[in-house]
């Protein structure tokens, strides 16, 4: 069976070199910035979905004074999430979210860990996982101090563990 | 001339012979209209790749203008202040000039209704299947319905102080005395164009004629308080 | 088949993959070209073939497919929109807001759909006029021309109701005349206004039900009305053909019917 394309019988194939007719080129360059369109459109269509302003609350926490949290002391501060911890080589703070399936956890003095009511998870005072669950530890959070002597931790900014903010 | 019958076709009755068909052939509405084989392309590319370039071209027309002009955004809704004039929608202007004159109601509804309605039943009227120019037969008596209706629809117009619709409608109504005056043999082509229009046509086109004018006069002529405004004067 | 100077394309084509989805197959050949069209779910509501004379430009000037594109481009801008818009009071003004000054892209899109809106507006009445022009609501199409003055209606209150999103006071004010208006229909005019602005005024309440009629009530109207206008173009023996307008050909006295028109016709 013939091949019925229209006035293409004449053409050569185009390998490097060769000719190529004019029905093929004009096929080619259409499709070429038909497809840079798409691309473009993908490209512009990507940078519209991702919003640009969040209307949630800044991953920026401002802990306060640093003689609010006395040496030894770990607290929690439940609307942020985080655990500001004091300890002798200085302050640090971690993301207090399970790290299994994200429950709040709570600081046991009296055993010296926290746990995740969930599935029983327990991390030391480090962040460190004990016993349960979680697949990971507790993330550190990038804290620092600011102009006026606060304490400013950053949510969204994990950092190697065992890094301590000194004072 | 007299009234071409309304059938072409009889024939004749002995019962004796086999049965014939009778066709009766009516005027201007046969549905044999095929009078020959068309011919027929595939969809497939002929069609589907000509609308593809169509609605490309409008792509990209429409792009253009969104890149160079943008959409109006005026201040937040406020229910205690009314910016003067309080404009609709250009499609809708048309229709808010007729409620400068005539109550809401009116204006609002019932033309609108009679509209919609009008515009619903024009295929069932045969007088719209037909065609034929409006004057070409009882030329006379046409001619006098058309007085009649004209001059009631203008004395109603003027009465009402409709200037706005007064003046399409006169200028519709002097294309077709023009029309009554020419025939399909007339010297000038646009003559024998106007002689060939029919009913429904000469009403379509008064009809787009006023929402074209009324919809200009509403969106650049009409100011504060609805009053009559120059667009070219400040 | 001269395999040796086949691309990629043709390889790819060839494949079992490809040929499960397209099942039809590829080729030039006139039933492969039909094939396209019947096999396809949305393509088949168009016939295999149409009448050459329907192509021209001067037929129909293309008006019903591109108001089908106006459509098409303003359900894909209006959904890309919505991702950024809260029909509330007075977030609906902060997010056209956002839209402009925010949002990447924001204000080409919204642009886009509110131009696509004129236009369609425009092109459904230029299409019905000169559907009307041509002759094509005769019978058997009148049912067809009623559909289409359906559609009319709802591409005016799709237009409509969109208008009022925005929620500045040109949309405010635009609305609460046309509302005034509506609710001046004797007996249940009143009732019908309160139905449609959920309440006696323009506010919270008149922005969610326009929202809602804007986005999902009208456009699936349209859709539906949409396809049974194509069908029925379909079923009523594809676009009108000119075939019996009277001609202005001088030797014309008479207006003939049972004549062929080939002796008068200029296709």
């Amino acid at each position: 069976m013939s091949d019925n394309r229209l006035g293409e019988n004449k053409s050569t194939p185009s390998r490097a070199g060769q000719q190529i007719s004019r029905r093929k080129l004009f096929a080619k360059l259409g499709m070429a910035s038909l497809g840079a369109a798409a691309t473009g459109t993908m490209a512009l269509t990507y940078r519209f979905l991702s919003p640009s302003v969040l209307y949630e609350p800044s991953p920026i926490v401002n802990a306060g004074k640093s003689e609010s949290y006395p040496l030894d002391s770990v607290t929690l501060d439940v609307n942020s999430a985080i655990y500001l911890i004091h300890v002798q080589e200085g302050f640090f703070s971690l993301h207090a979210v399970c790290t299994h399936l994200g429950c709040m956890t709570v600081w046991k003095p009296e055993l010296d860990v926290i746990t995740c009511p969930c599935h029983g998870s327990q991390f030391s005072r480090e962040g460190q996982k004990l016993d349960g669950p979680a697949p990971k530890p507790l993330p550190w959070l990038k804290s620092w101090i600011d102009d006026e002597g606060d304490i400013v931790v950053d949510r969204s900014t994990v950092i190697q563990p065992f890094q301590f903010l000194r004072i | 001339m007299t009234e071409p019958k309304d059938y072409l076709a009889g024939v004749g009755s002995d019962i004796a012979k086999s049965q014939k068909r009778v066709l009766f052939v009516t005027r201007r509405t046969s549905t044999k209209v095929k009078v020959r084989d068309e011919e027929q392309v595939q969809t497939f590319p002929e069609a589907l790749l000509r609308i593809a370039v169509a609605v490309e071209l409008l792509v990209v027309a429409l792009i253009c203008a969104s890149l160079l002009f943008d959409a109006p955004l005026e201040g937040i809704a406020d229910p205690a202040d009314t910016p003067n004039p309080a404009k609709a929608p250009w499609y809708f202007l048309g229709l808010q000039e007729m409620l400068h004159y005539f109550p809401p109601i009116v204006a609002g509804i019932l033309i609108p209704a009679l509209l919609v309605l009008a515009l619903v039943v024009i295929p069932y009227f045969n007088v719209n299947i037909e065609a034929e120019g409006l004057f070409l037969t009882n030329r006379r008596r046409r001619l006098n319905i058309f007085y009649i209706a004209s001059l009631g629809l203008s004395l109603f117009l003027l009465f009402f102080k409709v200037y706005v619709a007064l003046v399409p409608t006169l200028i519709v109504a002097a294309f077709m005395l023009i029309a009554a005056s020419s025939s399909l043999d007339s010297a000038k082509r646009y003559r024998r164009y106007l002689a060939s229009k029919p009913a429904s046509w000469w009403i379509m086109t008064w009809f787009l004629f006023e929402l074209i004018v009324l919809t200009v006069v509403g969106t650049f002529f009409r100011g504060p308080g609805w009053s009559w405004v120059l667009p070219w004067k400040g | 088949m001269a395999r040796g100077t086949d691309s990629y394309f043709d390889k790819l084509q060839r494949t079992r993959a490809w040929r499960s989805v397209f099942r039809s197959g590829s080729g030039y050949s006139t039933l492969h070209r039909a094939l396209a069209i019947q096999q396809n779910v949305f393509l088949h509501l168009f016939s295999t073939k149409v009448r050459r004379r329907m192509l021209t430009f001067r037929a129909t000037w293309y008006l019903g497919a591109l108001t089908l594109g106006t459509f098409f481009i303003l359900v894909v801008t209006g959904i890309l929109l919505m991702l950024y818009f809260h029909p509330s009071v007075p977030q609906a003004y902060a997010d056209m807001k956002d839209l402009k000054f925010v949002v990447s892209s924001g204000m080409f899109l919204r642009n886009l759909h509110r131009w696509s809106a004129h236009a369609m507006v425009f092109l459904v009445f230029a299409h019905m006029f000169k559907v009307f022009y041509r002759g094509a609501y005769r019978p058997p199409r009148e049912f067809n021309w009623v559909i289409g003055v359906i559609l009319l209606l709802i591409a005016l209150l799709l237009s409509y109701t969109g208008y009022l999103l925005p929620w500045d006071q040109l949309a405010f004010w635009a609305i609460t005349v046309g509302s005034n208006i509506a609710s001046a229909v004797p007996v249940f005019g009143g009732k019908v206004s309160f139905l449609l602005l959920g309440g006696h005024q323009v506010n919270a309440n008149a922005l969610l039900r326009f929202y809602v009629l804007h986005c999902v009530i009208l456009p699936l109207a349209a859709a539906l009305l949409i396809a049974v206008h194509m069908w029925r173009i379909r079923k009523d023996g594809g676009l009108y053909v000119r075939q019996s307008e009277p001609r202005i050909e001088p030797s014309a006295g008479t207006l003939r019917d049972s004549q062929p028109d080939d002796a008068v016709v200029k296709v």
